[in-house]
């Protein structure tokens, strides 16, 4: 009985996370979206069905592009990626693009938000940065793999503008007052430690990781350590929780228990309303056993619900906390 | 009898000057009830070339080094203005995307400083209601095919930012259409016109809804596009090429195809096209007006006066507030009121309808998400992400897991 209620409870609840379904778009069609069904995809992790099957109810969708493109066509590739999801968001009549809290709050569809990830995207132009606004991009991942000219990426994968001591530059504080003032979320997921640090402490609005996990845990560079979390909940900002194999369990080995784990230690060190979900279906291949696609996140709720996670705060990680940090950014905007 | 003469002349120096302000005058009514819309002005890029975009250290009350100003708008009587977003040809295969991008945020930014002058635009009846409002619509065309980087998605997202015209090329040829240079025989023809993309690009164009812009095409690309395009077509800065040969204006037998497809040609004030001589006056840009009525009727004019993109404008015509002097011109050439509000405005507005009913009929159809192929667009600044996947070529599909992998491994750390 107990886990019957379990599940019509969420049924109410729409959740919201991290996906890179327009990265494989591009990948494996060419953005042609007349080539590809999103109905019903084996391919990928993603499609409408298993959306509809995991109760997800607001998709965070990555305008992504590779480091490769930094100083050469990012921009053209990210216009390329922002058209595909619109596309995708306006041509599907159970989706729903949208930009605002309450736009996602209220829509009864599957409801879409853009984001960047990487700020190589806006090739260190504010205008750019505006005008990806204006196209609806409403978070933005400041690096990705790659550093910028003005912020520091975790990985060391490229050559790229490496620095010491410089990990945000006033350029990247520009960046963030800009984000800021435009109500644009700052995504920390991928930036080195010390370029989070330095946001957490300039950043006016709240800001989030939107799909890392808990390096006290699983000890990846990719994931947060205890002191950063601490100064993310004095900022009210949130963190998704990342359910790619290799970040929850260090190894290629994971199941819906090891994720469970990062959420009660999160949990336990700064609360469940700091949390949310950013599985990143579709950026990776390697998802923990009985979490392989976007259709199975009942499963990890159940698991949560075992560990005596109350209702409210799950439906806190499901949704609500990140409309509440959402909201909160608009207000700074304000 | 020396008094009488002095009287005389007092008398006809007088009726002379009455004359000339009734003419005004007239102008000044027409232009009250009927909004000036011109086609091309380059203010946002003396923003980029004087002050970097800094907007916040220019005042456009008192700017006094450019064509354009705030005073001058309003004493112009422009109700209307299609504000370029223009970058040079030497950006094409570099950082055009990105620049383009930083005009367009230019020109929203210049609205919304000032507010109570300009309104941002994105349709017919938006200048309308701005007219309404005695504010100047403001409406973006971006100048030069070389800013889209050969992108369909890049055009959407633009039109998506408001740009409602894209110039075909500006003064290169892209990797999809030739420009005029090419008619003058110092540069050489790429494509013959446009290429199969070309064609994709003006099909999408009108599936949109954005005005296809003609200025600085060659005659090919002028031919071939009012043989596919499904919507009227605009000149937003050119003149006749009868008054003075230059490969910028446009020939009759275009202005009679621009006549049956119900286009417009916004005439250019630029003296190199008006006189082909470094100087020219009003009276000269008056003869440019007079000749595409004699050969098309006036239906198809209108004002592109390309201040502040060019060095070198008519006595007369110093700045942006002497359009007035020109309807008044016009009027002494016997123009009539209804064809002065059709050159005025009618026009354009016209034009801008027919092409919002286009959009509208299409409105089913789905974009064309078929990009270039690489080949014709392959350049050092350009990744190919997508082709290698999806491309049935042999070559790279030997490549495709080892490149998979790389590529994941790199996306998931």
């Amino acid at each position: 009985m107990a886990s019957e209620k379990v599940v019509v409870a969420p049924l109410a609840i729409k959740m919201v996370l991290h996906n890179d379904l327009a990265l494989r778009l591009r990948m494996h069609f060419k953005n042609k979206l007349s080539n590809f069904s999103i109905h019903d995809n084996s391919n990928f992790a993603t499609d409408i069905r298993r959306l509809a099957a995991g109760h997800v109810g607001g998709q965070v969708f990555a305008a992504y592009v590779l480091c490769t493109a930094q100083d050469k066509d990012a921009v053209r590739l990210t216009l390329e990626q922002i058209d595909v999801i619109r596309r995708m968001c306006t041509e599907n009549p159970e989706m729903e693009l949208v930009t605002t809290a309450e736009g996602m709050r209220n829509s009864t569809k599957i409801a879409c938000l853009i984001s960047i990830e990487g700020g190589h995207s806006i090739d260190s132009s504010l205008p750019a940065l505006r005008m990806f606004y204006q196209l609806g991009v409403r978070s933005m991942a400041l690096t990705h793999n790659c550093n910028t000219p003005w912020a520091e990426s975790s990985a060391s994968l490229y050559p790229n503008y490496q620095r010491k001591n410089n990990s945000l530059t006033d350029f990247g504080k520009a960046v963030v007052n800009e984000m800021n003032r435009l109500g644009m979320l700052v995504d920390l997921s991928h930036s080195s430690w010390e370029t989070a640090r330095s946001v957490l402490k300039h950043s006016t609005a709240p800001v989030l990781f939107s799909h890392s996990s808990a390096y006290a845990i699983c000890n990846n560079v990719r994931n947060i350590p205890d002191d950063l979390l601490l100064l993310l909940k004095e900022n009210g900002g949130l963190i998704m929780v990342n359910f790619y194999s290799s970040f929850v369990a260090c190894s290629h080995n994971a199941n819906v228990s090891i994720v469970a784990d990062h959420f009660d230690h999160i949990k336990r060190v700064i609360g469940a309303e700091s949390i949310g979900i950013g599985a990143d279906y579709d950026g990776a291949q390697g998802f923990p056993k009985g979490l392989e696609d976007v259709s199975k996140y009942p499963a990890l709720i159940e698991e949560l619900i075992s560990r005596n996670w109350t209702e409210e705060e799950l439906a806190g990680v499901l949704r609500l906390n990140f409309l509440r940090v959402f909201q909160k950014v608009e207000k700074v905007r304000e | 009898m020396d008094w009488v003469k002095t009287v005389c002349l007092v008398l006809w120096v007088f009726t002379f000057n009455s004359v000339a302000d009734d003419l005004k005058e007239h102008a000044l009514k027409l232009m009250t009830d009927t909004p000036l819309i011109d086609g091309h002005n380059d203010l946002p890029w003396q923003m980029k070339s004087l002050f970097n975009n800094q907007l916040n250290t220019v005042d456009l009350y008192k700017l006094n080094s450019t064509h354009t100003n705030i005073p001058k708008i309003k004493e112009g009587h422009i109700s209307a203005q299609f504000w370029a977003a223009y970058v040079p040809c030497n950006t094409q295969y570099k950082d055009a995307v990105r620049q383009t991008l930083e005009q367009i945020d230019v020109i929203h930014r210049m609205c919304h400083k000032y507010p109570e002058v300009f309104k941002f635009a994105t349709s017919s009846q938006d200048i309308l209601d701005a007219f309404e409002q005695n504010k100047t619509a403001s409406l973006i065309g971006v100048e030069g095919g070389h800013s889209i980087d050969s992108s369909l998605g890049t055009l959407r997202t633009m039109y998506q930012l408001g740009v409602r015209y894209l110039t075909i090329t500006h003064s290169c040829n892209t990797p999809w259409a030739d420009n005029w240079l090419v008619d003058t025989g110092s540069e050489p023809e790429a494509h013959g016109g446009l290429s199969d993309f070309g064609k994709q690009v003006i099909r999408e164009m009108n599936r949109i809804g954005m005005l296809i812009d003609l200025s600085h095409v060659s005659e090919k690309v002028m031919n071939q596009v009012l043989d596919i395009s499904e919507a009227p077509v605009i000149f937003s800065h050119s003149s006749a090429y009868s008054i003075c040969n230059h490969k910028r204006n446009v020939p009759d037998d275009v202005l009679m195809r621009l006549k049956e497809k119900k286009g417009i040609v916004m005439v250019n004030f630029y003296n190199d096209y008006v006189t082909c001589q470094k100087t020219a006056d009003i009276s000269d840009v008056a003869d440019h007006f007079d000749h595409i009525r004699k050969v098309a009727g006036s239906s198809i004019i209108g004002f592109g006066g390309d201040y502040d993109g060019v060095p070198r404008v008519p006595d007369g015509l110093e700045d942006v507030s002497k359009y007035p002097d020109l309807v008044a011109e016009l009027l002494s050439r016997k123009w009539s009121d209804e064809e002065i509000r059709d050159a005025l405005g009618r026009n354009l507005l016209r034009v801008f309808r027919e092409v919002e009913e286009v959009r509208d009929h299409q409105n089913g159809t789905k974009p064309d998400d078929i990009p270039i192929p690489f080949k014709e667009v392959q350049n050092s600044c350009r990744t190919d992400f997508g082709y290698q996947y999806a491309s049935s070529s042999t070559c790279i599909q030997s490549f495709y897991p080892v490149v998979l992998v790389l590529t994941l491994l790199n996306k998931l750390l």
